[in-house]
């Protein structure tokens, strides 16, 4: 998930450049996370064309921003909690709010109906995880994706997601249960172990 | 993986591993797109500062002259002196300027609001001047 080219410019120096306004920089930046904010965008549920606009406008804002950008959080903390904000700004935009917290409750009722076909040698675990991570509600998907993809502490999703610790570590307890009802059957003994 | 996640064990650890190892796609050029961006805000960043500089200097320029006209109508006098005194000043040799010290400061302390406004003035002036020859000139190189 690294950029070599920014490691070997060193964290500290690269940040001197971003935050000056080096363009140079910022296109080591752009490359470095627009994977992460892409993700983001997808995972919120916004349609494709809505997705490659919120990332660049995230991305610009993060441009002007940067000069402001103070070190109190992790980089990659501070775009998220960009890119999730736009993403949900969007979402809002189209009224899709609602949908957005009515899901919740919905999906889950649904969940069963989508159990990911039965792992075979054809079929990659990781492919069988992700299908599962992507039918969680939005929310959810991205404490998920945030919590075990981005590594990120209950504390830091708190902040990206402007909700409370105690909504991100249920978030996380529904969509890990959730994927294990959803996992159990797609692999078996696979991961059963751990339970 | 942080410290304080829920529960531990192969399911957390597949989880982490399996998302991890998911790459999301992105459009080839995206990069070169935000970077242009980037560069045309720069830019519209850059018209838009020297759209103020301008501003600034021509209202700069409004307020000396309206300042001098003000001053010649209220205070013809002490503008008058102050202008002949400076003329002097000017016209002394370096010695006599020296036997006059005590003399000026003790006129610049008599008149210290004219003065006072006269080099905020004067320091408008000169900052807007190097501002808009030198600043922008460096700026766009």
């Amino acid at each position: 998930m690294v950029d070599d080219k920014w490691e070997q410019h060193g964290e500290d120096n690269g940040l001197r450049l971003l935050c000056s306004g080096d363009h140079e920089a910022f296109s080591r930046f752009v490359d470095k996370y627009k994977e992460t904010v892409f993700l983001c965008c997808r995972r919120l549920g916004l349609r494709e064309d809505e997705v490659e606009d919120v990332a660049s406008e995230t991305f610009m804002a993060a441009y002007k921003g940067l000069s402001r950008y103070g070190g109190r959080s992790e980089l990659s903390t501070w775009l998220w909690s960009i890119a999730y904000r736009k993403g949900i700004d969007c979402l809002r935009r189209n009224r899709r709010e609602r949908q957005l917290e009515d899901e919740q409750e919905t999906e889950i009722a649904d969940g069963t109906e989508h159990v990911p076909a039965v792992v075979t040698e054809d079929r990659e675990t990781e492919q069988v995880v992700w299908e599962a991570v992507e039918r969680l509600p939005r929310l959810w998907k991205v404490a998920v994706i945030l919590h075990y993809r981005e590594e990120k502490a209950i504390a830091d999703i708190a902040k990206i997601m402007d909700t409370r610790e105690n909504t991100v570590k249920t978030y996380l307890f529904r969509g890990r249960q959730k994927l294990r009802e959803m996992l159990g059957e797609a692999l078996g003994e696979d991961y059963n172990a751990g339970k | 993986m942080p410290a304080n996640k829920p529960n531990q064990g192969n399911f957390d650890e597949l989880l982490g591993r399996a998302l991890q190892m998911h790459s999301e796609p992105v459009p080839a050029d995206f990069t070169e797109r935000v970077l242009r961006q980037a560069r045309e805000l720069d830019k519209r960043r850059i018209v838009s500062r020297v759209v103020w500089q301008g501003r600034l200097a021509l209202a700069g320029t409004i307020l000396v002259g309206a300042a001098a006209i003000v001053g010649v109508v209220a205070l013809p006098g002490r503008v008058g002196a102050l202008l002949s005194s400076i003329g002097m000043g000017f016209t002394e040799r370096g010695g006599a300027l020296i036997d006059r010290f005590p003399q000026a400061v003790g006129v610049v302390r008599n008149e210290w609001q004219l003065y006072a406004v006269l080099a905020v003035l004067l320091g408008f002036a000169v900052y807007f001047f190097f501002d808009m020859l030198l600043s922008d000139r460096a700026k766009m190189a």
